[in-house]
Parts: C-alpha cells; structure tokens; sequence
C-alpha cells in the first residue's frame, strides 16, 4: 500500500486521485447537479453561437450569383446610383484591351411571386450563351448548366431568344413542387408575367447552392421584361486561372479604374461589395451578439454559484485532503480541471444546441435583415469550424473565470475552518464591497459619454455605450446586496404575525451569505438585461406610434407588391399612377420614388417626391432641424450651387453631416450638391435617406416611376370602396388603407424585436433555474439547521414554505435591483447605443405592465422553484450529502 | 478549306436551333457571283455559317511553336446588315484558340461561345471579328491577330499575306456534297508572313513565322453520311502549298466529294479528286481526356503536278497531344501542326496543320 507521503510527492498520482475520487464520484453520484450545470453552459453557448451562426446566415444571401454557378468573381463594377447601361459593358472590353478577362454583366431586380405577396424573388439576368463560358474561369474548367441536373453535352438546350423563361435552384423547385416546363406568375413592378420554368440547376459540392428565393432569366430577356432599358445591375470580371493572373489582374484593375473614375462607378471585389453591404446592418448584428454575450454572462453567474455550492458541499472531503498533505495548488488544479471539463462537455453540447436554435432563428433575423436594410437571399446555416472554436472557447473560459475564485477559496480555506459545516461563507468577495458597485456604476455612467467607434463602411459601434451597460450591470450586482438587510427588515416587520419559518426565512435575508448576493446578482442580471430590452421596445414602439400617427395623414397607401420595406424595388410606371389619380374619389397623391445610392462608399438612399396641392392634407415630417419652408416648395427652391434636401436623422449620424452642410450625390447624369435644408426624424431605415424633389430624380434617372403613393380621397370617398377600386384595376398593387398600414407598421416593428424577446425570456429561464440551484446549496449548506428545527417539531411543508420565503426573498432582491439596474441600462440604450449605432432619437418609455407582469412571473417562479427545493431538502439528514 | 460546320451544327444543336436544314431564308453559295474585297472578307449574315481560321507555325531563339485561331459566326436567323447592337440573338459567336509548345510538351487551348452585341462581333465591311478579348482585323495589306489561352498564355501577331486570296471551288463555289445547297464559298491566304510576340506560362518571346487563313462562308456543308473528316494544309519549303481532305462516311469509305489542292507558286491550282490521291491513316495517340484514339501521323500519296510522278508525304505532328476538347460546343477534335517528310527522301520537306474530327464524338448521331 502507497503511504501517503509518498503519494503527497506524486503529482500526477495525486491528480489521477482527485480526478478519481474528489471530482468523478461527486459527478456520478450528484449526476442530476451535474447535467444542470452542463445545460446551464450549454445554453450559454448555445444561445451565443445560434445568434453568430444565423446572424451570419442571415447576411450570406450576398454570395453573387456566378458563386452558385462558377465561383467568385475577382471585381465587380456598379453604379454609384440605380443601374448602369449595357453599353459600358462594351466600353469596358475596349478599354480592356487584348487582356484576357471575362466580363459578366448582371442585371437584378426584384419580384414576387403570385400568390407568395410576403416573399420576394430576386431575379437575376445573366447572359446565359456567355456563362457557357464560365468554366474557362473556374479551376478544372467546372460550370453548372442551367438545365435539369444533367450534364452540358446533353441535348437539353438554352432556348435562345426564348422570352420569360426562368431558371431556378433545386430547393425553389422542390418547395413549390414544379419542374421545368411548368408555368409561375411572377409580379415585377406593377405587371404581371406568367414565365416558365427552363430548367432547374443542379446541386453540385463544388459551388454554393442556389438560393431558395433566387431566379435566372436569360439578361436580354430580364431585360425585355423589366421595361426599364438596356441598363444592368453590375459587370462581374473574372480572370481564368494562370500562370499569369497575377499579372493580368494587376493591369485589369488599372485600366478599370481608370475606367469607373470617367463615368462614376464603382469598382470592388466581391468581398468589399459584401461588407459594404453587410455593414449596413453590421450594428443591429453586433447588438444581437453582444446580447447573446451577455446571456452567457448570466450563465456565468449561475457556473459561479453552482461551483461555490460545489465547494461548499465537499468542504469536509477538502479538509480532509488537505490534513493529508493535499496542498492548495494541489487542489486549485482539481476545481480548475472540474471547470474546465465542465466547460468543454458543457460548450460541446452547447454547440449541438446551438445549431438546432440558429435553424430556428436563421428566419427571424433574416427578415428583419430584409425589413430593415436589403433584400437577402437566406441561405442555410453553415456551420464553420472558426464559429463553433469561437463559442467553444467563449464557453470554456466563461466556465474557468466563473470556477476559478471558488477554486481558491476551497483551496486556501484552513481546513479546520473547512470542517465546521455550516459557516457562512460562499460568494464572491468582491459582491461583498459596495464600493465596488458604486466605482463600477461611476464608471458605467462615465463610459456613456464615451465617443462612439466607426466602422469601415459607415456603421458605428457604441463602445462606450456597451461599456457602460457592462459595467453598470456588474455594479448593480455589487450593490443590490445592500438591499437584503432593509428587505428583510421590512418583510419581518410586516409578517410579525407569521409562521415561525417566516422569522427564519427573514433572518437569513437580513444576513445575506455570500451566495445570497450571488443569487440575487444573477437574477438581477438576467432581469435587468430582460427589463433593458422591454424599455428599449416599448420606447420604440411609443416613439414609433407616434412617428407613424403624424407621418400617415393619407387614406391609401400603394406600393408595388412585395415587403414593405426600403427594399421593395417594384416601382409603379407613369401610366399607373396616373390613371390612379385620376379615377373618381382621389383628391390627389403625394409620390416617391426610391433609388439605392453610394455616397463615400456607404449605401443609402435616395427619394424623389412631390407632394399633394392641398397643403393641409400633405405628408407632415418629424422635423428635427425644419428647413426653411417645409412644404414641396422648399424643395423647388432656387439655390444657388445647390439643390434643397431634407435628410433622415440616421443619414446625419452616418455620414456625420449637419444642416446647412453640402453632400455630393452621384447619379446617373453626374455629381450634383445638395443642400442638408432639414433634418426629419426616421424609423423605418437605418441606411438615411435623402429626399429631393422629383422633378430631379426624374431628369436625373431619367425614369417617372413611383417606389409607392400616398393617395389622398375626396371627402366622403370611402376609403375601403377607393381600396378595392384601384385593386381591381390593378391586381398587382398592394394598396392600403391608413388603418391597415399603421397595423402592418407595428407588426413588423414587432417582427424585428422578435429576436429581443427570445433572448429575455432565455436569461429569465437560466436565472431561475440558478435560483433554485442556489436555494438547494444553501439549504444543503444549512442541513446541520434543518435537522434542528425539524427536531423543534417544523414539519417538511414548514421547511418547504420558509425555503420558498427565502427564495422569493431572493428573487425581491434580485427584481429590484435588476428593474433599477433596467433604468440604468434602458437610459444607455436610447440615449446611447441605439441613436450612435441607428440613428434614431426616441422617447424613453417604462413598460410597467410588462415590468408587473414579470415580477409576478419571476416571484411565481422563483416560489415555486424554491418551494421544490426546500420540500426535497428538508427530508436530509444532518451527514446526508443530498 | 475547314469544315467546322460540324461544331458549329453540333453547336446549333446545343442551343436549341437543332435545325440543321437549310431554311428557304438563307442564302446559297451562288456560281454567278463575283466575291469583291474587302467587302468579302467581312461578315455575311445572310450566310448561316462563316468561319475565319488561321494556323501557323513560329519560332524564336530555336524553339517553334504552333497556333490555331478560329472565329465562327453561327447565324441563327437569317441577319440584317446591321449586326446587333448589345445582345444580340441572331448571331453567336464560336471561337478557338490553341497554342503548342513542343518543347515543354504543353498544348493549351480554350473555346469561347457569345452573342452577337457588346462582346463579340464581326464587320460587315472588312475583316474585323472579335470575341471577348480575341480579335482579327484587316490594316491596310496586313492583319492583326490578338489571342489568349486562359491566363496561362497570349499573343500578338501581325500577319502580311505573301499570296492569295485564293478561292477554292469551280466557279468560285466549293461543293460538299451531292445537294447543290451543301457548298461554300472558300477563301484561302495560304501563305502569311507571321510576326510578333508571345507569351507562354513565365516565358516571352519575339516570334517570325508562316501562317495559313481561311475564310469560309456557307448555309449549309453537310452529307447526313459522313461521320467526320481528315484535313490538313501543307507549306512546302518550295515555295508550294497542299489543301486537302478526306470526307469520311459511316460505312467506311471516304466521300466522293473529298479533295486536294495543290497550289502553285504563283498561286495557280491544281484539283484532284480521290482517284489522284490517297490518304492513308498511320500513328495512334489516345486522348487521356476524351478517350477518342487519333491517327496522327497520315501518308498523303498525291500527283505532283510539277513533276507528274506521286508524291509520298507524311505527316509527323510536333507533339501528340494537340487535341482541342470544347465545353460550349461539346465536341472534341485534333488540330496540331505538323513537319511532312518525303517518305522516299526521309527529308523534311515542308509543313502542316493537321485536323482530325468525328474521332471523339458520334458526331454523325448528334447531326442527325
């Protein structure tokens, strides 16, 4: 038999028995404590990575659509605003030279589908006799013929000249159940257009897949049916692969920059044209990351109390280790290892999770990517290596920071100390230093006035503003254990006729353990961070009500059919919105018309509007800054070197401009100043929004279409009659009544907070669940009592009932501080992250119904919770383990 | 001669314009007619095949290479004079490309299919065709070639005509077969001073060299019997030059309607019809990529006018692997420069442009 001095000398005998005896067996035997803690890691990063993961998917609708057919190409060339004509695709082969380089030209617009209104389709035009090409630019030669699956050296042919034939990915056929051959409706701008299914392409390993909501027409013939001109999208450029790419590349990307700065266009490679675009939502996509991040900072909490509860349960056996030679590193590296492989097995299972809640939540994001920035192609989760190491890490370290203050704590306590069972101890040091809290929260509040970071590409991050939200969150944790003492107070005060388990209850609140206050922290986090989240929407939804209420005057609201959203690129023609305003009933209509446009690099938006006669009935803007004359006329003002322009605040904050200021807008027909005259308050569009009078964008774009209409009814006209009226005159439209859209407008605002919502309701879960686990330890802790009062004659339900007090006492404190902690948060979010990041003023709003509402919730919860607990505990005897 | 209509009806086919017989719209080849240039050395669209082809053999610091350019224009209903403006779909646009650097033992090639618009075209008024990067076109008394094979190599070459044109035919019209319609006209520049630069893989060079060009316009070429062809065009270091070939049919037998050419060093023709001339297979060389076996190395015996006795040539290509393998056009043929011995002599006596079709693909089925 090993003596133990020698054993003492042997590391790695001492750690194969820590492992063995002291880790493994309280594993085995406590397995149900085990898997919580696991699922509590789990869901961290769970929740963390199912936000990268569908965030990311959410945006990768990007890929070009030559990626899906023969890889990437290496420049894309764009117009600075709306399209650009066919013919520089010539001028560009000509400039060009003998350099041998493949020029794509591609045009895209957007579609909907009959009979699917809510999805929109993009339609990609290609030269289908040109793309034959493409396998000359892709290593070993590899193309996907647009047919049906089969090879190129078959007989189905590319029906040359063929009008209004479509081809689409396997998964739009399969969806839809139709093959090549049969016929779909396709709305595009306000006609109708039956095409037919040309084929279908393969599924090839080689090449991303097509996207579901992704159609290819032959370019001529997308071209034919747009109506908009020989114009298109963008040129791809692809050099085939050599022994002198390099090379060729080099003078392409001379002689092309040369060639966009003579006509205003843009020159990228496809990876610059994906952030430009992704940027744009790059803000809205961080805050969902940081929120996930801060869901695994609850669950760090929770490791942090299960741990210390751990520590606390096998006080003896650590005693013991140490009275045989066990030395503190010794026993630091056991907890540390514990962690540690709590960690991986908790992250790993976390990834699975992780995965299945990104499908779910792939959509969700996606839509409000769509609704509020650009139209997307949704492409199915991928799940990269760099993703899941990334969560896993994120996880095992928040596993290790949240083991490693109770691993010295069980490692440094002298073990006679250790042995007396029952002493108050647990919990953080530093939650017991309300100093602490209140450095932390000077801090916080300091970090708010911080100045904000831009990103390449316009978006801007709110460091300070997230600074201070963490810091505020970790200084309410150390402050809200200053309340347990006046609560308990109080509550002991108010129930002085209660049950004696009352009095203990209370007691134990008035003297808050260490994990007490860790507890109370966790909870306060997760409800603070959930209350944040309801005074951010109920601010938005206030400010937006009212946005909506004084921006919608008109009757009837018509747009193209499709999303309602900036990205809706279905327009009205001239000859449409004419003959609406002049059927019987409408008094007039105010008309925009909406161009993507790129100024210093950034995508935004451009409206031409005019306005109704009727000065009165008009569209009324918000104004922040108001222009000189507020009405049309101030946009048909003569200014000198100028054009009058009203701008959204978030263009403002974006481009950092103020009134009175000039910007340079690229159009068509060249370069033209335009005067900031007024600064209107916006909340449909992140990107900002220029508005000039449409006899500019008219001449510029050279086009008198409308992207949608305000119409505005004779009086006595009814509003319904005029909407079915117009519908019936033109099926493809979607017209609305004022009613309805200020419904629509909500629902979406709702939409885009979904994802919000979830997350709440994920940090509220996890906190209680932390809660009960902490009841369990503490009653664990103080089973020595128990034994004694039940000795005194107190019955299980008795035991049950003062654990439930505790809880909920716990959870009062946990409550308060986090709604405290909320108004701190909230006041950040409005007035910090969300106008730095958005660009938007909004008016600050508490939810108090929401706030009652998930006060009684949590109480409940935690009552129940903790009534559970005590009930199963109270039945331990003084040397029971569980 | 260069009887691409193959590819380019394998290429109809492929697009969806399957119909291969002569629509009542297109035009014939028409005896009575006077070819002017350069008026004829443009585009006809009214003609639903045109083809311009040149080979041509290089050399720079002891090293030779070989080179083939071909630009097709497939008319897909019959063409007004103004061509199409940007995207056309009256005409496309079929070209190849090939280079061989025997040294290396490195053949590269690439094929290109366009409509007729913004990125391929050809003049209606003069030699001037492109596609994409790859352009021909008439200056004054020369030509300018510009051609790539993928990045992997380019070149620039002027190109000054020492003979010709040349047009092949009785009565200006070269017959294929026993339809009146199946004929073309067939013009020839049969000997071209080449010079210029190219650039293969890391390597440059200034190039001189000899090259041949075809021109060749017709509605229709085709006898639904053959199954493929063996042609080749010969510079003797004499100063005389061969254009032949063998028109192979399903059952075996060459065409009645095969032929060879010898032309004079002042440009006078001489024709001769299979009872003057054999064309005999010899050599093997398997393509790892197509899979199709090509006899490289043919025996051509054909009366020498000159002398009147039978001349036995042989073909020895530099390199075997000298296949062009399409994607657009489906089709894989052998397109390879060539030495030709005397095989009574065993001296090199001149050299060639070897072609081979129907070795690869049941052309015959995909024409049919």
């Amino acid at each position: 038999m090993t003596k133990p001095g020698q054993m003492m000398n042997n590391d790695r005998e001492v750690a194969r028995l820590l492992w063995s005896r002291f880790i493994w067996r309280h594993w085995s035997r406590e397995w149900k404590l085990t898997a919580v803690l696991l699922l509590i890691i789990a869901l961290g990063v769970a929740v963390f990575l199912s936000i990268r993961l569908a965030n990311k998917a959410a945006v990768s609708g990007f890929g070009l659509f030559t990626e899906s057919l023969a890889g990437q190409s290496d420049y894309l060339i764009r117009a600075k605003a709306g399209h650009m004509p066919l013919s520089n695709a010539r001028a560009l082969r000509q400039s060009l030279g003998s350099l041998s380089v493949g020029l794509f030209p591609v045009l895209e617009r957007v579609a909907v589908l009959d009979g699917e209104r809510e999805n929109t389709i993009r339609l990609v035009g290609a030269d289908l006799v040109a793309l034959q090409n493409a396998g000359n630019y892709t290593e070993g030669g590899q193309v996907i013929a647009p047919e049906s699956g089969k090879s190129r050296s078959n007989d189905s042919p590319i029906f040359l000249g063929e009008q209004n034939l479509v081809f689409s990915g396997a998964s739009f056929a399969r969806d839809r159940e139709i093959e090549p051959g049969d016929r779909i409706t396709l709305i595009v701008d306000d006609q109708s257009v039956e095409v037919k299914l040309g084929g279908v392409l393969p599924e090839n390993p080689n090449f991303p897949s097509v996207p579901p909501n992704l159609l290819i027409m032959d370019l001529p013939s997308l071209i034919q049916l747009s109506q908009t001109g020989e114009v298109i999208s963008r040129i791809e450029v692809r050099v085939s692969p050599g022994a002198q790419k390099d090379e060729i590349l080099k003078a392409a990307a001379e002689r092309m920059s040369e060639f966009i700065n003579a006509r205003s266009l843009i020159l990228e490679t496809p990876s610059q044209r994906k952030s430009s675009v992704t940027q744009m939502s790059s803000a809205f996509r961080l805050n969902l990351t940081i929120l996930s991040g801060l869901a695994l900072l609850v669950g760090t909490y929770l490791i942090m109390q299960a741990m210390e509860a751990a520590v606390i349960k096998r006080r003896a056996e650590i005693a013991v280790l140490r009275s045989l030679g066990v030395t503190p590193l010794q026993i630091r590296r056991a907890w540390i290892i514990e962690g540690l492989t709590l960690g991986i097995a908790g992250s790993a299972l976390g990834v699975v999770i992780g995965i299945i809640l990104a499908l779910g939540m792939v959509g969700a994001i996606s839509r409000t990517v769509n609704t509020l920035y650009y139209e997307t192609t949704t492409n199915a989760i991928e799940i990269g290596v760099a993703e899941i190491g990334f969560s896993m890490l994120f996880g095992i370290a928040a596993s290790l920071i949240a083991i490693l203050v109770p691993a010295r704590d069980a490692a440094m306590a002298p073990p006679a100390q250790m042995m007396r069972q029952g002493a108050p101890g647990g919990g953080l040091i530093f939650l017991r230093k309300p100093w602490l809290g209140c450095l932390f929260t000077a801090a916080g509040l300091a970090a708010a006035f911080l100045p904000p970071l831009c990103l390449k590409g316009g978006s801007i991050v709110p460091v300070g503003g997230y600074v201070a939200a963490l810091l505020l969150v970790l200084g309410g944790s150390i402050l809200i254990g200053l309340l347990f003492q006046p609560l308990g107070t109080m509550i002991s005060r108010l129930a002085r006729n209660a049950a004696p388990m009352w009095g203990y209850a209370m007691s134990q609140l008035r003297h808050p353990g260490g994990r007490h206050r860790l507890t109370a922290a966790g909870l306060a986090v997760a409800i603070g961070m959930s209350a944040a989240m309801g005074i951010l929407a109920a601010s938005f939804e206030n400010t937006l009500t009212s946005w909506i209420g004084q921006i919608l005057r008109a009757d009837l609201y018509v747009s193209g059919a499709g999303a309602q959203s900036v990205n809706n690129e279905n327009n009205l023609s001239r000859e449409t919105w004419e003959t609406i305003s002049e059927m019987p009933g409408i008094a007039g209509l105010d008309k925009l018309r909406r161009y993507r446009v790129s100024i210093q690099g950034k995508e935004t938006f451009l409206g031409g509007s005019d306005y109704h006669d009727d000065q009165e009935r008009t569209l009324k803007l918000i104004w922040l800054e108001a222009p000189e004359i507020p009405g049309e006329q101030g946009l048909l003002r003569d200014l000198e070197g100028a054009i009058p322009g009203w701008f959204s605040e978030s263009f403002c904050r974006r481009f950092g401009v103020k009134k009175g200021g000039i910007v340079d807008l690229p159009t068509p027909a060249g370069s033209h100043p335009v005067l900031i005259d007024g600064i209107y308050a916006e909340y449909g569009n992140e990107a900002g929004m220029i508005i000039v009078h449409r006899n500019y964008t008219r001449e510029w774009f050279g086009d008198d279409e409308a992207s949608q209409m305000a119409v505005y009814l004779e009086e006595g006209t009814d509003a319904e009659r005029a909407k079915e009226a117009i519908e019936s005159a033109f099926p493809t439209l979607r017209v609305r009544t004022n009613t309805r859209l200020r419904e629509e407008s909500i629902r979406i605002f709702h939409q885009t907070f979904s994802v919000t919502y979830a997350l709440e309701a994920i940090a509220v879960l996890i906190a209680v669940t932390g809660l009960g686990l902490a009841l369990a330890g503490l009653l664990l802790d103080r089973r020595n009592e128990l034994a004694t009062l039940k000795s005194l004659g107190a019955t299980r339900r008795e035991i049950a009932i003062g654990a439930m007090v505790e809880g909920v006492g716990i959870a009062g404190v946990g409550l308060i501080g986090g709604i405290t902690m909320s108004f701190a948060l909230g006041w950040v979010l409005i007035y910090v992250i969300n106008p730095q990041s958005f660009g938007w003023t909004l008016i600050y709003r508490v939810p108090w119904l929401s706030f009652i509402g998930l006060t009684i919730v949590t109480l409940l919860a935690a009552g129940i919770v903790a009534y559970g607990v005590g009930y199963r505990n109270a039945e331990l005897r003084s040397d029971q383990d569980d | 001669m260069k009887l691409k209509s193959w590819f380019i009806v394998g290429v109809l086919g492929l697009i969806g314009c399957a119909d291969v017989s002569l629509g009542q719209d297109w035009q014939v080849p028409d005896p009575a007619h006077t070819l002017s240039f350069p008026r004829d050395h443009g585009s006809h669209p009214n003609f639903k095949i045109e083809w311009w082809y040149i080979t041509g053999h290089l050399e720079s610091k002891g090293r030779r290479f070989g080179f083939q350019a071909t630009f097709f224009r497939l008319g897909q209903k019959p063409g007004s004079e103004k061509p199409d403006e940007l995207l056309g779909n009256s005409q496309l646009y079929l070209a190849h490309m090939g280079i061989s650097d025997p040294v290396n033992k490195i053949f590269l090639h690439e094929e290109r299919l366009n409509r007729e618009g913004w990125n391929a075209g050809a003049s209606v008024n003069d030699l001037d065709v492109h596609n994409a990067n790859w352009s021909l076109k008439r200056t004054g008394k020369s030509m300018r070639l510009s051609g790539s094979v993928r990045a992997d190599a380019s070149w620039d070459l002027e190109l000054i005509p020492q003979k010709g044109p040349i047009i092949f035919g009785e009565d200006g019209v070269s017959r294929k077969g026993p339809e009146g319609t199946a004929s073309s006209y067939y013009i020839t520049y049969p000997r071209i001073d080449a010079l210029g630069s190219i650039r293969i893989k890391d390597e440059s060079f200034e190039v001189t060299g000899e090259a041949w060009m075809d021109h060749e316009i017709s509605s229709s070429q085709l006898d639904r019997s053959q199954i493929g062809w063996n042609w080749t065009c010969i510079q003797f270091n004499d100063g005389r030059e061969i254009m032949g070939y063998v028109l192979r049919t399903a059952d075996g037998e060459n065409s009645p309607y095969s032929r060879l050419v010898w032309i004079g060093e002042s440009g006078r023709l001489h024709h001769l019809t299979l009872q003057d001339y054999q064309w005999e297979h010899g050599g093997s060389w398997t393509s790892p990529e197509s899979g199709a076996t090509y006899p490289i190395s043919p025996t051509i015996t054909a009366l020498d006018p000159k002398t009147g006795e039978n001349r036995i040539l042989r073909l020895q290509p530099l390199m075997p692997d000298q296949e062009m393998t399409g994607t657009a056009a489906g089709i894989s043929y052998w397109e390879g420069a060539c030495d030709v011995l005397d095989e009574v002599s065993g001296k090199v006596v001149g050299r060639a442009f070897l072609e081979m079709t129907g070795y690869a693909d049941d052309i015959g089925e995909k024409l049919r």
